[in-house]
């Protein structure tokens, strides 16, 4: 009995101490003035993770939204009120699928990269010989990836909404024949700028941070062999996509949740 | 001043985890010189070389480099003192983003404000010395080992440092190559006037190029020396070590229950 | 140096797209106008039950969306709730002062909102009058009870 409190102590100080790590982590990381070099670098890093991700989250974007308005249509028209798909494929979007599943992508689709970019650095001695050179890695290497992240996330997360909510207005307006004019004008009716739109915004800017956190710091963590980057890979991307979605919970309650 | 070691190991004792790497070790490695490190592989000499250039904190002990503790210098200090080191990996760790060029440049770029001319000059200068003056466009992933060592050697003396650490320089070199590390290690101390530490397992080559000796094993400096004196040492391990025999003072065998009782399957549970 | 070059456009289109995104979802989306917002004044009408009107909540006349309700709080002097409106500084001056107020439902199961009626007084509404005349909201379940005992009284 004993043995398995002490076992659970011995747990908790461990889990601790690895979030008390990746902290410090983070804080070396952001922490000092960005250079000429560090934007060079960063912009290199927004192409990488910003750009290349654009694809994928435009593609998932616009079938999201085509499957909401087709969804949202064979419910709403059974109370007559198909005026208001506009409204729901907006609200939908806005508040909860394009912060999300954009995380979610973004976590498959840039985390792993990075965790493996920066963990295959580790295995070949790059950042120990980065730190002999007398260069931190942590500014050099890390911070410009965070920072990227940081960026990209919420700006796909802008195209991953309006893709969707253009997709919606495909299907529901052009193929079922929803008036255009409710279409968007029951959604400017209902969608409020700083309750939905900017807060939906505050949502991809958390999951970025975490997203990116989670991806660079197990890479940077990571036992430098290939099954330790394999390993270091899917748990960037089960953390992230665990993280992404609790979060997401507390989010939302906390920002809609007591709407009265 | 000058003729005082530039690295000094006092009492170094480090562990990970529970076992112990090194039960306090002491060596001296004077300027101008080159010292070689060898032992059997797995004694954590490259352990030692990360605990000289700061990356690992020793549980006791204290390592000076030209009269500072390392380990008690802030981070800033310690990459200060690093500008004055250059290492050279077991496997090159040139930056697979850079193509050669800029990897020799890179120490240049991060600490100094020399003009794109100067840097251009410089870094040519250093792979002059090398010998891959015509590989400079290449990326790492089209070089072979040795020539990724030697771009790797370029960028550790891109600075001019005062110390350099050589991390397995032969290892899985075909002889030519080999060859052309050991005589580029041997001129660079020559003509430049480093202070080198090899740390190695590669006797006939080490020995062909070290001044002093230091060979490790179990955790502590087994014997010291001069190449010749180590040459005919009579300590039956150094002399296991220094002519390869296969058997001797360290085992051939990983430790075992009787071989015969093995077998028989009287001894154990397997 | 031209890989980075293109790569630099690449970023930049990919920033000014997301840029523009919002701006789309700001005006399109929300329905947020790029009007200042001075060009509004408020109006206060109370109402003995507002029903299930929210702050955001359209005002229209004629069925023209003129403003919006702008806050809903309790009225502690009289124990009724108290609705904030802001309307479009073209009717500030033009509504006259008997002009009615009443909470409406589009539709059977839409979103309530208020809407303005026009009256016929000579006095005009200015910034912070108040409309007395107003006619709250419909509460079904009071509806289906007064039903119910007018049927029971028969």
């Amino acid at each position: 009995m004993i043995e398995r409190i002490r076992h659970l102590g011995r747990l908790g100080c461990e889990v601790l101490e690895g979030l008390g790590r990746a902290a410090i982590f983070l804080g070396l990381s952001v922490a000092g003035l960005p250079s000429a070099e560090g934007i060079r670098l960063w912009l290199r890093q927004m192409h990488f993770v910003g750009v290349m991700s654009l694809a994928i989250i435009l593609v998932s974007g616009l079938f999201i939204g085509m499957v909401l308005a087709l969804q949202g249509y064979t419910i709403l028209v059974d109370f007559g009120a198909e005026d208001a798909l506009g409204q729901m494929v907006a609200l939908s979007l806005l508040r909860e699928l394009a912060p999300v599943v954009a995380a979610l992508l973004f976590a498959g689709r840039a985390g792993s990269a990075l965790t493996a970019e920066i963990g295959l650095m580790k295995a070949t001695e790059q950042l120990t010989s980065m730190e002999m050179i007398g260069v931190d890695p942590l500014r050099r290497v890390v911070a410009p990836r965070l920072w990227a992240g940081f960026v990209a996330l919420p700006l796909l997360t802008i195209g991953f909404s309006v893709i969707g909510i253009w997709g919606g207005q495909l299907v529901g307006v052009q193929w079922l024949g929803v008036f255009e004019g409710s279409y968007w004008g029951n959604m400017q009716a209902s969608v409020d700028f700083l309750d939905d739109v900017a807060n939906g915004l505050i949502k991809s800017l958390v999951f970025a941070l975490v997203v990116t956190w989670i991806a660079v710091y197990q890479g940077y963590a990571l036992i430098p062999t290939s099954e330790g980057i394999s390993r270091a890979t899917t748990r960037t991307v089960v953390y992230a996509s665990l993280a992404v979605l609790g979060l997401d919970f507390v989010l939302t309650a906390l920002m809609f949740g007591e709407l009265s | 001043m000058t003729d005082s070691p530039l690295v000094e190991v006092e009492g170094l004792r480090f562990s990970r985890g529970e076992t112990e790497i090194f039960r306090g070790i002491d060596m001296a490695v004077p300027r101008g010189k080159i010292t070689a490190i060898m032992g059997p592989s797995g004694t954590g000499k490259t352990t030692l070389l990360k605990l000289i250039g700061g990356q690992l904190t020793p549980d006791a002990g204290r390592v000076r480099i030209d009269g500072q503790e390392v380990h008690a210098l802030s981070r800033k200090a310690l990459f200060g003192l690093r500008r004055r080191m250059g290492m050279l990996f077991q496997s090159g760790a040139l930056f697979s983003d850079l193509d050669v060029f800029e990897n020799v440049a890179f120490p240049l770029r991060v600490h100094t404000d020399l003009p794109e001319t100067m840097i251009r000059d410089l870094v040519l200068m250093k792979l002059q010395a090398v010998g891959l003056r015509g590989a400079r466009e290449l990326m790492p992933s089209e070089l072979s080992g040795g020539m990724a060592r030697r771009v790797a050697l370029a960028r550790a003396i891109a600075l001019d440092p005062e110390l350099i650490l050589y991390d397995e320089p032969f290892v899985g070199q075909d002889p030519i190559s080999m060859g052309v590390l050991v005589q580029l290690i041997r001129r660079l101390n020559d003509a430049l006037g480093l202070t080198a530490v090899v740390v190695s397992h590669d006797i006939k080559e080490t020995l062909s190029i070290a001044d002093y000796v230091y060979v490790i094993s179990d955790g502590e400096v087994m014997a010291h020396g001069t190449p010749q004196s180590l040459d005919v040492d009579r300590d039956p391990r150094v002399s296991q070590f220094i002519h390869g025999e296969p058997d001797g003072p360290v085992p051939f065998h990983y430790p075992a229950m009787d071989f015969h009782a093995d077998l028989l399957g009287t001894g154990g549970p397997r | 140096m031209k890989r980075s070059k293109t790569m630099e456009l690449g970023v930049g289109l990919f920033m000014l797209a997301g840029i523009l995104g919002l701006i789309f979802l700001g005006l399109r989306v929300s329905g947020l106008s790029l009007e200042a917002p001075g060009d509004s004044f408020r109006l206060e009408a109370s109402f003995a039950n507002v029903g299930g009107l929210k702050p955001r909540a359209r005002v229209t006349m004629a069925g023209v969306t003129v403003g919006r309700v702008e806050t809903i709080e309790l009225d502690t002097e009289w124990y009724d709730a108290r609705v904030v409106m802001e309307l479009d500084a073209e009717l500030e001056g033009a509504l006259p002062e008997d002009s009615t107020a009443a909470i409406l439902t589009s539709g059977l199961l839409g979103e309530q909102y208020v809407g303005l009626s026009v009256g016929g007084a000579p006095e005009t509404l200015d910034d912070g009058d108040r409309i007395r005349d107003t006619q709250s909201a419909l509460v079904l379940e009071e509806l289906i009870q007064q039903f119910v005992s007018n049927m029971v009284k028969e």
